[in-house]
């Protein structure tokens, strides 16, 4: 049994084989920091019990994760070693083994060498045993290199994933490894360019994906998937950077994603290349820090998207050309979007495609107003948000799945695109109603009156609450707008509208007017909100 | 006093301070087995062969776990006495060779900068506090104050500085040993989870399930050849910090539907459950060792939507449904065997039939013929949009509610949610419903609401409580 042969026998012998790289590679990108990778690998497997290598694989493979398939034989155990090859794990695995010490001295330039054991190497250095005594390295002032026989069997450059596999049929099998690992993420963009009307808009979403290892990909095939994950921490032994998902909400969920991007960033920064455990003692000089290539950071990452953008804006006319279109499929309760070709992913890079492109999607753009109609707010200055709304179905020129991500919305004007604003969007399915609030209004201020009955007033009426609501909108735009004006209450026990100048509605239990405001000009709305008392508390009748 | 000293994995150099004291007997272990817990402890055990004459004597252990927790440390070898036990953690660097060379010489080596011609001088080193004050003959110098090449050489390396922890003890033998001794103890480092590969197969209604034993060791210090086991089980340590929470975690467990009783015929040590590894395993360090225990080929599993709300209140965004799903650990649905806790890795297929990942949760330790509702994640196309449509308040502690609860599917297949309104008060009834619901427990009701494809259902009802 290779297992019981021990880990060195088996390497000398013939029974492991060793698949160095992936013939083809598929990697599916999440949001959360991670991507499945499927390697399809060719193995030669010999008939007896083998110990089955795979060499290459991504430094942050998640080894729980790890799947194989194919095999014809049921593994029976893997290990995942991630001792590498470095100064440090070649020293401290060479603790208590023979080396040879190489000397230069000064002014001769004469080389001497002996041997010598290493007692122990540790940071604070390196202390050996030579033919003449105990001493330590690089504390002489005297140039003095180690030269080490052989490697430790266990380092290797790169993680090595292994699996012990029974006796089986012999021959060249292509087997399927997949595998989580972290260091990747994707996200949404959208573009929408309102149409001078207002009425209609361009709407183009776009992928941005990362790849922060240090992995490349040739000819991959790259998908991505959105979503929402239950996913467990890696601390309870998970897969997620950002801790349990019962944990996260809308709120947190995005500012706990760059917090672990950040973390995981630096993790996978190339290591300082110090030599730690060879500069124990003063005298060698520490070598020069590399100047690494500065990350993508977030800054950088916008001006990604910026030219995104611009790309954009003749976006239609480029993707006919060129169809580097992602589609979408169905994963589960999820949408999978697939890039169409084959692709090179390099380490570090960042990548992009678009996943949705439609025109002239009916959108109706107005202008909203939500308050609690208590008279409490600050009533001086009142600015609405302009607001876009559409229908997330086909009749309206749409109907696809919207996965979260940032909407910015341009308007056309004759002389060009004005940036409008910005909103995050969250998941949206096909049929629902999106509406996003994309920035403050210009031009259109509102003034509220609220006066709130007192309670020598409400005597006798059997109401808990009554308030006249007066609100003025003025209009100094030269084209007429809409106004959506809200009134929080559906929460509120008994809550009613007992009159109003226009027709009231109800949206998600709260109150909603909808107003014509003229160019040049203004609108009131007049309403009274009022709650009966309790039931209780009222005298008998 | 004399020193035996044992070696497992590496040779007599290692054990730095005893080599002039090395005893005849085995370098390795005879027999090693670990007893690893999920709780980051393992019970180590060494059985070594031990020769040695009679009289008091120090006995080294090198390999052992440099995680050793000393205070559990047992010792047991015929005809000898622990007199005292130490595990020393004083490290070898150059800097304490040079200390605890004070008092004592070491010889000079100089090298001419010009001629490279080397000479060599005894000295005392009297201080190496801020610099190293040495005498040579008659002189006073401060080592390598000239910068000059200046080699150290050290006769001996005290006793107790080693290249890594050992543990020693200090045994008194009535008469000459030629035994085998027994060392036992436990040690931090090491961790075990079970993880699970669930590849569901939603149209088919079943799901594969392997399960692998994933063993972390951290220890420090890597184990040939040792006999293994795997206790699934809580562990009452102590001195675990976050013992309440993780208590408190596993006592709320809201993915394990009902409780199993199978038997499933797997060794049981006490309120544990054990997974022997079947051959001598190297159990590296800094490794990931999986063995596998559980492979499944068709669970019965269904998939279901689910959502519970607390209170009542209106949401202007629609909340997505849960994906959960279902399948029992038991022998009639395909598996019976019982689950120690870990994750569950959940794949499913994608159009060209690739499996992708979409979710995974966690499970306590699961008796056999228990159900299982695990969350995948949250559904992108079927959503719950809550509406409170009116409150009456009926006296001062009841209330009414009217709830419209709009549920949408925009996927091509028609779906049942399972709505739960929850957290109720004492007093509770359902005055009027659209669709027949049931009482889930004391302060929740239940209602699975079919929606059709591509369409919209709406549940609504009254209900009141009071307290």
């Amino acid at each position: 049994m290779a297992a019981l042969l021990g880990a060195q026998i088996a390497r000398a012998g013939p029974m492991e084989v060793i698949s160095p790289q992936a013939d083809a590679v598929s990697i599916t990108i999440y949001r959360d920091l991670f991507a499945l990778i499927t390697e399809t690998r060719t193995v030669d497997l010999p008939e007896g019990p083998v110990t089955l290598s795979f060499d290459g694989v991504v430094e942050t493979l998640l080894p729980a994760s790890a799947v194989v398939t194919d095999l014809g034989r049921t593994p029976e155990e893997r290990n995942f070693d991630h001792d590498v090859l470095s100064p440090n794990n070649l020293l401290t695995k060479s603790i208590g083994k023979s080396v040879t010490i190489t000397r230069t001295l000064p002014g001769s330039g004469r080389v001497v060498q002996t041997r010598a054991v290493i007692l122990a190497a540790n940071d604070q250095g390196i202390t050996l045993r030579t033919e003449t005594g105990n001493e330590a390295l690089h504390c002489s002032g005297i140039p003095e290199r180690l030269m080490f026989d052989d490697i430790p069997h266990d380092l290797r450059a790169t993680p090595r994933l292994s699996i012990h596999l029974p006796a089986g049929k012999a021959g060249k099998r292509t087997v399927r490894l997949s595998y989580l690992a972290h260091g990747f993420a994707w996200k949404s963009d959208y573009v929408a360019r309102l149409a001078p009307a207002g009425n209609r808009m361009d709407l183009t979403g776009w992928i941005t994906l990362h790849n922060y290892t240090q992995a490349g990909f040739r000819g991959a095939q790259v998908q991505v998937v959105a979503g929402k994950l239950h996913l467990v921490s890696t601390e309870q032994g998970g897969s997620s950077l950002l801790g349990d998902s019962d944990d996260l909400s809308d709120w947190n969920l995005n500012e706990t994603r760059e917090a672990a991007l950040e973390d995981l960033r630096q993790k996978l920064e190339p290591e300082d290349p110090g030599l730690q455990l060879f500069s124990g003692c003063h005298a060698v000089p520490v070598p020069a820090t590399l100047e690494g290539r500065p990350l993508d950071g977030a800054e950088s990452l916008e001006e990604v998207i910026v030219t995104g953008f611009r790309g954009s804006l003749r976006a239609s006319l480029q993707m006919k050309r060129d169809a580097m279109m992602a589609a979408r499929e169905e994963l589960g309760d999820y949408q999978l979007y697939r890039l169409p070709v084959a692709t090179d992913l390099h380490a570090r890079q960042t990548k992009q495609a678009v996943f949705l492109a439609k025109q002239r999607v009916k959108v109706d753009h107005y202008y909203s107003f939500a308050f609690d109609g208590r008279g409490s707010e600050d009533l001086e200055s009142l600015t609405p948000e302009s607001t876009i709304a559409f229908e997330n179905q086909k009749s309206s020129g749409l109907g696809e799945p919207l996965p979260e991500g940032m909407m910015r919305v341009f308007e056309s004007t004759g002389t060009g695109d004005l940036f409008m604003g910005e909103a995050r969007m969250e998941d949206q399915p096909v049929n629902l109603p999106v509406e996003l609030s994309v920035a403050m209004a210009l031009g259109l201020g509102l003034e509220i009156d609220a006066s709130e009955a007192t309670r020598d007033e409400l005597r006798n009426t059997g109401l808990d609450e009554r308030t006249d609501i007066e609100l003025r909108a003025f209009n100094a735009k030269s084209v007429p707008v809409t106004l959506e004006v809200l009134q929080y209450g559906g929460y509120r026990p008994n809550a009613r509208i007992s009159k109003s100048s226009q027709r009231v509605r109800r949206k998600y239990g709260d109150f909603v007017w909808r107003l014509r405001v003229p160019a040049n000009g203004s609108k009131t709305l007049i309403y009274r909100f009022e709650r009966p008392k309790d039931a209780d508390s009222e005298p008998a009748k | 006093m004399r020193t035996i000293c044992w070696t497992v994995l590496i040779s007599a150099g290692v054990a730095v301070g005893s080599a002039t004291a090395l005893a005849a007997g085995s370098e390795t272990d005879r027999e090693i087995s670990l007893t690893i817990y999920n709780k980051n402890i393992a019970l180590i055990e060494h059985v070594r062969p031990i020769s040695a004459p009679a009289g008091r004597q120090r006995i080294e252990f090198a390999g052992v776990s440099a995680q050793i927790v000393p205070e559990t440390v047992s010792f047991i070898a015929p005809n000898m006495t622990l007199i005292e036990q130490n595990f020393d953690y004083d490290l070898l660097t150059p800097a304490k060779l040079m200390e605890k060379a004070v008092g004592s010489s070491v010889q000079l080596v100089r090298v001419n900068p010009a001629t490279g011609a080397e000479t060599t001088e005894k000295a005392e080193v009297l201080s190496t506090v801020g610099g190293t004050v040495l005498r040579i003959g008659p002189r006073i110098e401060v080592l390598r104050e000239d910068s000059l090449p200046t080699r150290v050489i050290f006769d001996k390396v005290p006793e107790n500085l080693r290249a890594q922890p050992t543990l020693s003890v200090l045994v008194n033998a009535a008469k000459p040993v030629n035994e085998v001794a027994r060392l036992t103890y436990l040690s931090r480092g090491f961790t075990w989870a079970a993880d699970y590969v669930a590849v569901f197969d939603e149209p088919h209604g079943i799901t594969s399930v392997q399960g692998w034993i994933t063993l972390r060791n951290t220890s420090g210090t890597s184990f040939v050849n040792a006999r293994t086991q795997l206790v699934a089980g809580d562990v009452n340590l102590v001195d675990s910090e976050e013992q309440w929470w993780t208590r408190w975690q596993q006592s709320r467990n809201t993915n394990q539907r009902s409780i199993g009783t199978e038997n499933t015929g797997r060794p049981q040590l006490g309120d544990y459950y054990v997974y022997p590894i079947r051959e001598l395993t190297t159990v590296a360090n800094n490794q990931t060792k999986q063995v596998s225990f559980l492979d499944a080929g068709s669970v019965k599993a269904s998939k279901g939507y689910e959502l519970r709300f607390y209170g009542f209140q209106s949401y202007s965004d629609p909340q997505s449904a849960e994906v959960r799903m279902r399948f029992s650990n038991s022998k009639s649905g395909g598996m019976g065997e019982q689950l120690p806790s870990g994750v569950v890795r959940i794949y499913m297929r994608d159009a060209h039939g690739q499996p992708q990942f979409v979710g995974e949760d966690h499970i306590g330790h699961t008796s056999a013929g228990s159900e299982l509702a695990l969350k995948i994640g949250d559904a992108f196309d079927v959503t719950v949009q809550p509406t409170l449509t009116q409150t009456r308040s009926i006296s001062k502690r009841k209330s009414e509610y009217d709830m419209s609860y709009l549920v949408r599917n925009a996927r091509a297949t028609p779906v049942v949610v399972t709505l739960r309104q929850d957290g109720l008060w004492r007093e509770n009834s359902v005055l009027k419903e659209s669709i027949a619901g049931r009482r889930t427990d004391f302060n929740s009701f239940a209602w699975d609401v079919p929606v059709p494809a591509n369409g919209e259902s709406t549940l609504t009802f009254t209900l009141a409580t009071s307290w």
